[in-house]
């Protein structure tokens, strides 16, 4: 993708800071309500943590269940091809899914029910249907993809930009929602940009909250998801946690919770390379 | 396909050939002798889960490749088996032993997954030659016939063909009965000090403490203990109801637990009694390895004995390699490590008969003499009475 | 690239207002095309699938089963518990991120909240299950410890294998994702707004009656909707907690359709078009609703 020249950029980012700065500091609203609400969701949701934490140090000798996250290179294999495939999912699933519900918003409204239909069908539709239908899909000529492992990750993909729909779509319609995207877009053309500088430069860059929302949300169910990713023959690192699960009882505990530390902290990466990006983009608008 | 199974009839597991080669001639016996191993399903000593593959396979003869099928097999570059759990049957060491005996590499799918997605994986995968087609299945006894009529699979006859009971396999060569295993109670002994002996003692337990180990309306194991407990309490073969009954009962007074039980389960006491063939319940005890105790016990009645079949996918990627696996599967070598993970191998009185069996490995099966094989009629009746049967007899009380 | 080109394209279209509809709809067609090829075209058998007996006739049966009181009770116990998550979830899924985005929380809290969040609203199936197991279970360690200083919860009747339990557990993933769907929109409330109501002497509650709830409404819908769904399709957190004994429609479904005791796929996909179905009735209600929480917005 190439970047529009800076020209078409003069004069615009403050209008884009009248028209569209998003509010980072609030109100004063009762502080002491704010700490309560955060202290009760800690204690629901540290304590089922600290239940799986304190089942799989019972394993004997003490920290025997943790002992094979060094040395077993598949898990850390396993996980590094899970993140691979969750970043082109969140890229493929961002470059659909913006300009799309962008235009809806813009130039379509009539059309946001069928869209919004579509995006929820991958939450009633049973993934076991879903996988089966795309090896039958996929697996013969004009679409053979399931012969080769290239062709495989590619439907893989593809499969979880589907399953991201959502997720993806619901954070940046409520993303756009909230900013004036007729008004951005219009000031925006009537200085001389394209429909390409109006998304890349000032959509997007309004959309971080929500593009981070929904991506945070999609890379957690690529690394999760596990139907599609056995039946597809992939390794990714649900595969391997089931595999675990069900003969290692302690070990299975252990997993799941350095599953859910390390996708955490490469959340915070995500965040942090996101919030760089975002910066250098709209320099001058904070 | 299914004329052999037609009538119903009780087969004793303990005299495997004598007995189902004469139920096929017509009789109905259910008192022959019985030659199952005797070794009471107690503790495991603590060494025999890490023997490694090599030893394990410590028959008289090891296995050796046939060269031409060999030569064809590498030339496909490959195998790919399906839902093979590497701690089922001790299949872990099949899957290494197989790569380790013919230099072939293995690509298992779905380690957990069930027959009927074996045979959807073949079904979807049909005009697939690529890494998510299966070669080969390993599935429920009524998934054969089942895989037949939907011409899934390609007919293969292998070495050990004769020692397999014609009951036990298709007449064509289409699938062939490869072990089972017989119902048991898994018990954490940690909390549980008084093993339940039978299916009756079950009702005395403490509330929370039986679980089954799948769901009853999806699972066949969790059918299989459904089912074995009505034959312990009054049912038969013929009559899986008293089944249901029970658990309602156990239901009732509480002590059963509606989660799917896993090692996990049995270890933190959540359920500390799990009902599972013999050979996962023996697999879990190792497993845990004393942390905490785990005893498996056969009930004195109801024994049922749960069948699995092989099949060659009609359309496996690697036909030769798949007939490869077979071979593997059926040598004497291999039939021990089927043994090794506590399944009995259905070529077991053969080579019994031949002395190809390692003695301390038959040893430590569990006793499972007496538990009755069911015919594949029985198998489907007694399916749709349980798998329907259970959310209005036992599941319908929703708190 | 393709769509690049095509937006290209419809910049070259007429200006709004005098649209032409066919350039117009080109904006969404890359959309469309994908939804097609990888969800649409692979989930067709369904529907064929849920009309056909298991040797392939023409058949309504499968839907005749769907009046059965059992499978009845599953649809009705499949919403409740969806209804019910969706409505707690949202409710306090939009108190943790009204209280982590305005309600004067240091600032690195957010970010921790958010990236927790993203974990935790896919943190489903055995792990969950098991998770709750090892806490509020039987034998689970606050259990234990409740039971140690005398308030056993199992003896006042609560057990985890219940729909109540199954709800809580539930919420493990609902609640989140509310945090996550519903912070762009808390992040669009302006301080001005606030600070003018203010000026205007509205009161707290005013504000929230009269300008907050009123733009937020949409997206609360929405959001609501969005976790109706989530929970509406989920199957392995279910099935692993109270395997078979809670009937959810997907756990039927799941039995039908890779169950190892003899399902009957056709019922399965049959079961499947019911819950498709009952999402178009929804989302047909969420659009109404929408327009008319955005005309009350004007």
């Amino acid at each position: 993708m190439s970047g529009p020249t800076s020209q078409s950029l003069t004069g615009l980012e403050p209008l884009a800071e009248s028209i569209a700065k998003p509010s980072r500091r609030s109100p004063a609203s009762p502080v002491v309500m704010s700490w309560i609400v955060l202290l009760v969701s800690i204690l629901y949701f540290g304590l089922p943590l600290v239940g799986t934490l304190i089942f799989s140090l019972r394993a004997q000798p003490f920290g025997e269940a943790y002992k094979m996250m060094v040395s077993d290179g598949q898990l850390f294999k396993d996980l590094g091809y899970s993140f691979v495939i969750a970043i082109i999912t969140v890229l493929v699933s961002i470059g659909l899914l913006v300009p799309t519900a962008f235009w809806v918003r813009l130039r379509l409204p009539r059309l946001r029910p069928i869209i919004e239909f579509i995006t929820l069908l991958p939450f009633v539709i049973p993934p076991i249907v879903l996988v089966y239908g795309l090896l039958s899909t996929f697996s013969g000529p004009p679409l053979a993809l399931t012969g080769s492992n290239l062709g495989s990750d590619a439907l893989l993909v593809c499969a979880y930009v589907v399953l991201s729909f959502p997720y993806m779509y619901r954070s940046i319609d409520a993303g756009l929602r909230v900013i004036d995207i007729r008004t951005l877009t219009e000031a925006c053309q009537s200085l001389g940009a394209g429909w390409f500088t109006v998304l890349w430069r000032v959509i997007l860059p309004n959309l971080r909250v929500a593009i981070l929302s929904g991506a945070f949300l999609t890379l957690a169910i690529v690394v999760g998801e596990f139907t599609v990713a056995i039946f597809l023959a992939r390794p990714m690192f649900a595969t391997y946690l089931q595999l675990i699960s069900q003969t290692q009882a302690y070990e299975s505990a252990a997993v799941a919770l350095m599953s859910f530390a390390i996708t955490w902290a490469a959340m915070g990466v995500i965040s942090l390379i996101g919030r760089g990006r975002q910066e250098k983009i709209i320099a001058g608008v904070h | 396909m299914t004329s052999s199974f037609s009538k119903p009839r009780l087969l004793t597991i303990g005299a495997t050939v004598a007995l189902l080669v004469a139920a096929c001639g017509g009789g109905g016996a259910s008192t022959a002798p019985t030659v199952a191993p005797t070794a009471a399903a107690t503790e495991a000593p603590s060494a025999a889960a890490s023997a490694p593959a090599s030893a394990a396979a410590g028959g008289p003869a090891a296995w050796v490749p046939d060269p031409t099928l060999l030569t064809a097999a590498k030339a496909e570059g490959g195998l790919t088996t399906i839902a093979l759990p590497p701690t089922w049957c001790d299949y872990q060491d099949l899957l290494s032993g197989f790569t380790s005996a013919t230099g072939i590499q293995i690509n298992n799918l779905n380690p957990d997954g069930s027959s009927q997605s074996e045979l959807d994986a073949i079904t979807a995968n049909k005009a697939n030659k690529g890494p998510a087609a299966p070669d080969v299945v390993d599935v429920g006894l009524a998934y054969g016939p089942k895989g037949v009529a939907a011409g899934l699979f390609a007919p293969y006859k292998v070495a050990g063909w004769n020692d397999i009971p014609d009951s036990a396999k298709d007449a064509n060569g289409y699938w062939y009965g490869d072990y089972y295993g017989v119902m048991s109670f898994e018990v954490n002994t940690s909390v549980i000090t008084t093993l339940p002996q039978d299916w009756s003692d079950l009702l005395n337990e403490p509330a929370n403490s039986v679980a089954l180990a799948g769901d009853p309306t999806g699972s066949n194991q969790a059918v299989s203990a459904v089912w074995a407990a009505g034959i312990g309490t009054g049912g038969s073969l013929d009559n899986a109801q008293p089944g249901l009954d029970f658990f309602k009962q156990l239901n009732d007074k509480k002590i059963f637990v509606p989660v799917i039980a896993k090692s996990a389960t049995v270890a933190s006491g959540e359920t500390p009694i799990v009902l599972a063939w013999t050979y996962n319940a023996l697999a879990d005890r190792d497993q845990l390895n004393g942390n905490p105790p785990v005893t498996v016990v056969v009930p004195k009645s109801g024994k049922l004995g749960g069948m699995y079949v092989q099949a060659i996918s009609a359309y496996a990627p690697h036909p030769n390699s798949a007939k490869l696996w077979m071979e593997w599967l059926y040598s004497d070598q291999g039939q021990n490590v089927w043994l090794k993970g506590y399944c009995n191998p259905i070529r077991y009185d053969a080579m019994v008969k031949a002395g190809t069996v390692d003695p301390t490995l038959a040893a430590k099966l569990p006793d499972s003499s007496g538990a009755a094989l069911p015919t594949l009629d029985q198998i489907t009746k007694a399916n749709t009475v349980i798998t329907t049967g259970w959310p209005t007899t036992v599941g319908v009380t929703v708190h | 690239m393709t769509q690049t080109a095509q937006i290209g394209d419809a910049r070259t279209a007429p200006q709004p207002g005098r649209r032409r509809f066919s350039g117009t709809v080109l904006g969404v067609a890359p959309f469309l095309l994908f939804a097609v090829l990888f969800l649409v075209l692979p989930t067709a058998y369904l529907f064929v699938g849920s009309l056909q007996t298991s040797t392939g006739q023409l058949t309504l049966d499968n839907f005749a089963h769907l009046t059965q009181p059992y499978t009845i009770a599953a649809y009705e116990a499949s919403l409740e518990i969806s209804l019910v998550t969706a409505i707690l979830g949202g409710l306090f899924g939009f108190l943790l991120a009204y209280a982590t985005i305005a309600g004067g929380l240091p600032k690195p809290i957010r970010g921790a909240i958010m990236t927790f969040s993203g974990v935790a609203s896919n943190f489903a199936g055995g792990p969950l299950a098991l998770a709750f197991i090892f806490t509020i279970g039987r034998a689970g360690f606050l259990t234990v410890f409740l039971r140690a200083i005398g308030l056993d919860p199992y003896g006042a009747g609560f057990t985890i294998y219940s729909k109540i339990g199954l709800e809580i557990v539930y919420l493990y993933f609902q609640l989140p994702l509310m945090v996550l769907i519903i912070a762009p929109a808390i992040d669009g409330l302006k301080k001005e707004w606030r600070e003018a109501s203010e000026n205007l002497g509205a009161s707290n509650v005013q504000y929230w009656r009269r300008v907050a709830l009123p733009i937020l409404l949409p997206s609360l819908l929405g959001s609501v909707i969005l976790l109706f769904g989530n929970a509406f399709g989920a199957q392995a957190t279910a099935f692993f907690l109270t395997g078979g004994f809670i009937p959810l429609v997907t756990i039927l479904i799941g039995s039908q359709l890779s169950g190892d005791a003899l399902g009957d796929k056709n019922l399965g996909y049959a079961l499947a078009i019911g819950m498709v179905a009952i999402m178009g009735v929804t989302l047909v209600a969420y659009s109404y609703l929408t327009r008319l929480a955005e005309r009350w917005q004007r």
